[in-house]
C-alpha cells in the first residue's frame, strides 16, 4: 500500500475488466476471505495482482462503500462491477460475491434447522456462540479511536447506546431523528477547507 | 383445556406467532427487510439489533439461543456477514418446509440488498457531483458516531442473546479482547470456543 502510493506511475493498469472476470475475480475474493479481512483480501486482488484499479481508485471505492447503506463488502462489489461495465458489471460482481457463498451458507442452515435439537450440536453450538458475542462485543471498539477526541461524537454514541440499550427504543425512529441532529451540529462551516478531507 | 396450556405457555415465552398463510409469512418477510435495507450504516453490521426485535420478539421466527446460533453461523461462513438475513428468512419459512424455507432466504437476501444496492449504484454514478456536497460531509461526520453507539449496542445484545455461564461469558470478553489486540483468524476462536461447548465448560 505505502510502496505503491509513493510511486504512483509504476503502476499500469490491465486492462479492464470483463464481465466473467468481475464474476470470478469477486469470487476469489469472497472465498479468500474465510474467517474475516474481506477489504483486505479485495484490494491485494483488485489492485495488486489483477491491477484493474489504481490504489487511489480502490481507496474512493471504499469510501463510498462505507458512507453510503449497505454491507460494505456488497457495495465495493457494486462499486467495482459499475466503474467498469456499468449495470450488468453490477450484476456480474455481486452474483461472484454472493452466489456461491450464499448458497454453502444456505446448506449450513438446511443442516443447522434439521439438526440444531441434537444435544451433541447443541453443546458445540453454546461454546460458537460465547466467541461470537466477544466477535459482536469488539466491533464497536474497533471504531472508537477515530472518535476519541471528539467529545460531541462521544456524548452523542453514549445517548444513542443508552437509548437502544436501556431504553429500547428502535433503530429506524432513532435514526430518522438523532441522524438529521448530528448532521445540523457537523454541517461543514467551510466548505472550501473540508471539501477534500478524505477520512478513511 | 389444552389450548388454554398452549396459550399460557406462549404468554410465558413472550412471542407467539401471528396466524398467517405461506405466502402471507412470505411477503411479511419480504417488506419487513426491503423497509430496513436503508437503514444498514456502518457496514449493515447496525441492524443486527432490529433482526433480533423481529424475527424474536415481533415474529417469532426463532428462539433467542436459535438467533444467536444463526448469527455464529453466519459470522463463521465464507462472505459477507451479513447473510445471516438469509438464515433469518430461512427461519421465517421453516415452518412451512424446506421449499418455503429456501424460498424465504433467498428473497429476504435480495430485498435486504436490493434498495441499498440501486442506492450505491447511483452514488457511484454521481461520485463526482456528490463529494465535495457539503451534505456528503455532514452525513458522514454526523452518522459516524450514531454508528458507534449502535455497535455498542449490538454488542451487548448479541452477549445478552448468547446468555451462556459465567466462563462463556469469560470466554466472550477474552475474544473482545484478542480481537482488538491481535490479528488471529476469528475461526479459532470459534474452535477452540466450540470445543469447550462439546466438553461442556461453556453451556447456556
Amino acid at each position: 500500500m505505502t510502496e505503491s502510493a509513493a510511486t504512483p506511475a509504476a503502476v499500469t493498469p490491465a486492462a479492464p475488466p470483463g464481465l466473467g472476470d468481475l464474476f470470478t475475480g469477486m469470487l476469489l475474493v469472497a472465498l479468500s476471505a474465510f474467517g474475516g479481512g474481506l477489504s483486505a483480501w479485495s484490494q491485494r486482488i483488485i489492485v495488486e495482482q489483477r491491477r484493474w484499479m489504481s490504489n487511489e481508485e480502490f481507496l474512493t471505492g471504499l469510501t463510498v462503500a462505507r458512507l453510503f447503506p449497505g454491507p460494505n463488502q456488497i457495495n465495493m462489489a457494486v462499486y467495482v462491477g459499475t466503474f467498469f461495465r456499468g449495470l450488468p458489471g453490477t450484476l456480474a460482481a455481486l452474483a461472484g460475491m454472493l452466489l456461491v457463498p450464499f448458497t454453502l451458507l444456505m446448506l449450513v442452515g438446511l443442516v443447522y434447522f434439521q439438526f440444531h435439537t441434537l444435544p451433541a450440536i447443541d453443546r458445540v453450538l453454546a461454546g460458537v456462540v460465547a466467541a461470537a458475542a466477544g466477535m459482536a462485543l469488539s466491533m464497536g471498539f474497533k471504531i472508537l479511536d477515530q472518535y476519541w477526541k471528539d467529545p460531541v461524537a462521544l456524548l452523542l454514541a453514549s445517548l444513542t447506546f443508552v437509548l437502544m440499550t436501556l431504553f429500547h427504543v428502535r433503530l429506524v425512529p432513532l435514526v430518522l431523528v438523532a441522524g438529521p441532529l448530528a448532521m445540523a451540529w457537523y454541517w461543514p462551516r467551510n466548505t472550501r477547507l473540508t471539501g477534500n478531507d478524505p477520512r478513511p | 383445556m389444552s389450548s388454554l396450556l398452549i396459550a399460557a405457555a406462549t404468554q410465558l415465552s413472550g412471542c407467539s406467532p401471528m396466524d398467517q398463510g405461506d405466502l402471507g409469512h412470505l411477503i411479511a418477510v419480504l417488506g419487513t427487510f426491503l423497509g430496513l435495507s436503508l437503514f444498514s450504516l456502518g457496514g449493515g453490521n447496525t441492524l443486527l439489533t432490529e433482526y433480533h426485535h423481529l424475527s424474536v420478539e415481533q415474529y417469532c421466527w426463532l428462539t433467542p439461543s436459535q438467533f444467536a446460533d444463526i448469527y455464529a453461523l453466519a459470522e463463521a461462513a465464507p462472505g459477507p456477514s451479513s447473510m445471516i438475513v438469509g438464515l433469518l428468512g430461512m427461519g421465517a419459512g421453516w415452518p412451512e418446509g424446506p421449499g418455503w424455507a429456501l424460498l424465504s432466504a433467498y428473497g429476504a437476501e435480495i430485498a435486504i440488498l436490493l434498495p441499498s444496492t440501486l442506492l450505491m449504484v447511483v452514488a457511484c454514478l454521481s461520485w463526482n457531483r456528490l463529494r465535495d456536497s457539503p451534505w456528503r460531509i455532514a452525513f458522514e461526520r454526523g452518522l459516524g458516531p450514531i454508528t458507534l453507539g449502535i455497535l455498542f449496542a449490538v454488542g451487548v445484545k448479541i452477549l445478552q442473546t448468547a446468555d451462556t455461564n459465567p466462563p462463556g461469558v469469560v470466554v466472550s470478553l477474552l475474544v473482545c479482547l484478542l480481537m482488538l489486540r491481535t490479528r488471529i483468524s476469528p475461526l479459532w476462536f470459534m474452535a477452540v470456543a466450540g470445543g469447550l461447548g462439546a466438553f461442556g465448560l461453556i453451556n447456556r
